[in-house]
């Protein structure tokens, strides 16, 4: 795809510092080997960026985003200047964590119109060899900007025009999955956004689509492998996840993960990305139902099924005994089950 | 310009957008469920025609917009009405726990002295899910707009829409202090129906 301009910019952590160093910027040429990188990653940009978010609104409620306001002001004319207070508002926000980053502006075009890429690569150290002859030189290198595999980060943003602008985008944050810190100073603090599901959405998501992999499932050992998923599950709370890598984490047999996966209405939301709420699960999966062929259901939470109904197969015949014990607290007659 | 936009538009209705509205109303009744109160949810698709009126309207001799398909946000249109004015929060509330809103707005006239049209307008994320599989995520619009209105604010809106929104000549002051005679009533209406709802609510605990 067309890129039309490029900037780069040192971005040294400044977060809570009253005299911030300025921050030094330059515009990349098209041509040379680092073009062909920027170029490349560029190109790989829409299938490695994969976590939706969306910009917030203003408290008031307004539809207006400072750091959107920013990038869309560069897209319609970028500039050294106008990239240099995207950098400027990275700066802010870094701490001396995260580091030193060299900040990458990638402008251009796509079939769908505009596009802004934005990159981060962490600073690393590192060691130069360099031969002479039989002998080699080594020397300490610091300031070495990689993009690591552990915590590149970049955002992905796309429109029809500078007019309609784009409220929603694309990030990729190595290290926003394993650690939520991460999370809040990519995606909150310098994009200003939060992911595109809530928590609600997402969970509740996942629920359905495990409800709907149980009812259309025949074989019982990927129906046994999902209900033990289903109790598993509520112990993700908090955490920053998608179905595929729940599944993933949970070792799931690939007829179980399979089953999952194609109960979701699109294919692209298997992996779609949100924070894991309990409540919500818990609200969709809440009860375990089991009905037998003699025309008794066996109801309890799904979470605590297994330790009040101790299920038990004799070694001859396909009949399952379930037993359970309490005190009677109510008995009641219904129409239906 | 207005032809080709139009065609594109109908097309993008036909295709894209009915079927995203029919499906977001089943999604919508899904997330509100077992609220109490909800008279009806409905999602519609703007009309080509309401479309093109939108995308040609002028200000100072200049279109509003430059980019219509991508910029008018209510391609997509729901509205969730319930029975009283305490309705509308916890139903609000309910629906951000599901979407993610870029613009929220408590619609109602300038000046305390006057009445007209509240209500309560999100613009929100469409969700990936109401996007059925044939559709290619990038054609179906990214936000959709969401109205919750009590039964009186719906009423008076629709009314005065037909009536006051599109008319041929200007309204004369008579016509226009009826208009804010009725918002009025639709006010008062509300008001007393919530304090009958509260009083009543009260002494059957």
């Amino acid at each position: 795809m067309p890129i039309s301009r490029i900037h780069s910019y040192l971005v040294h952590p400044s977060k809570n510092e009253k005299k911030p160093p300025v921050i030094g910027g330059i515009q990349i040429p098209h041509s040379g080997k680092l073009f062909g990188m920027l170029a490349k990653i560029d190109n790989s940009a829409l299938s490695e960026c994969d976590i939706d978010i969306v910009f917030r609104p203003k408290a008031n409620g307004k539809q207006e985003n400072d750091c959107r306001d920013l990038m869309l002001a560069y897209l319609a004319k970028p500039s050294l200047p106008l990239g240099r207070a995207i950098a400027l508002r990275l700066q802010g926000v870094t701490t001396k964590r995260s580091g030193l980053g060299l900040l990458f502006l990638i402008a251009g075009q796509d079939q769908h119109g505009l596009r802004l890429l934005i990159s981060r690569f962490p600073a690393e150290t590192g060691v130069m060899a360099e031969e002479h002859g039989q002998t080699i030189n080594v020397e300490f290198v610091e300031k070495v900007f990689m993009k690591s595999a552990r915590s590149y980060k970049s955002a992905l943003f796309r429109c029809t025009s500078i007019q309609a602008g784009f409220w929603d985008g694309l990030v990729v944050d190595r290290q926003m999955i394993d650690t939520r810190g991460s999370a809040d100073y990519w995606t909150r603090e310098f994009l200003d956004s939060n992911l595109k599901n809530t928590a609600a959405a997402g969970t509740k998501r996942v629920a359905v689509a495990l409800q709907e992999a149980l009812r259309a499932t025949t074989d019982p050992v990927v129906r046994q492998e999902l209900i033990n998923a289903s109790q598993l599950m509520p112990g993700r709370h908090g955490q920053i996840t998608s179905a595929k890598k729940i599944v993933q984490d949970l070792s799931l047999t690939p007829s179980a993960a399979e089953a999952v996966e194609s109960a979701f209405v699109r294919p692209e939301l298997y992996d779609s990305t949100f924070k894991f709420d309990r409540k919500e699960f818990d609200a969709c999966l809440l009860f375990r139902s089991v009905e037998l062929d003699n025309g008794v259901v066996l109801t309890a939470e799904n979470t605590s099924f297994g330790d009040v109904i101790h299920e038990e197969r004799p070694s001859q015949g396909s009949k399952t005994r379930f037993t359970t014990e309490g005190n009677i607290v109510s008995e009641r007659l219904r129409k239906s089950r | 310009m207005t032809n080709r936009l139009g065609d594109v538009y109908r097309r993008r209705y036909e295709k894209i957008l009915v079927p995203i509205a029919s499906n977001l109303e089943k999604f919508l009744e899904e997330y509100l469920h077992g609220r109490p109160r909800i008279d009806r949810i409905s999602v519609r698709a703007k009309t080509p025609t309401s479309f093109l009126k939108k995308a040609m309207k002028e200000e100072h001799g200049k279109r509003e917009y430059d980019d219509p398909l991508g910029e008018i946000q209510d391609q997509i249109g729901a509205r969730v009405i319930v029975f009283y004015t305490s309705d509308v929060r916890p139903t609000s509330q309910r629906l951000r726990r599901y979407f993610r809103h870029i613009e929220m707005s408590n619609k109602e006239p300038k000046s305390e002295k006057e009445f007209g049209y509240f209500g309560k307008h999100f613009i929100l994320a469409l969700p990936d899910d109401v996007i059925p599989k044939r559709i290619k995520l990038t054609e179906a619009p990214k936000v959709f707009e969401l109205q919750v209105r009590t039964l009186f604010q719906h009423a008076w809106s629709e009314a005065e829409h037909d009536l006051g929104y599109k008319p041929r000549r200007k309204l004369t002051k008579m016509e226009k202090r009826k208009f804010a005679f009725t918002a009025a009533q639709s006010w008062g209406a509300d008001r007393i129906f919530q304090d009958l709802h509260d009083v009543l609510k009260k002494r059957g605990k």
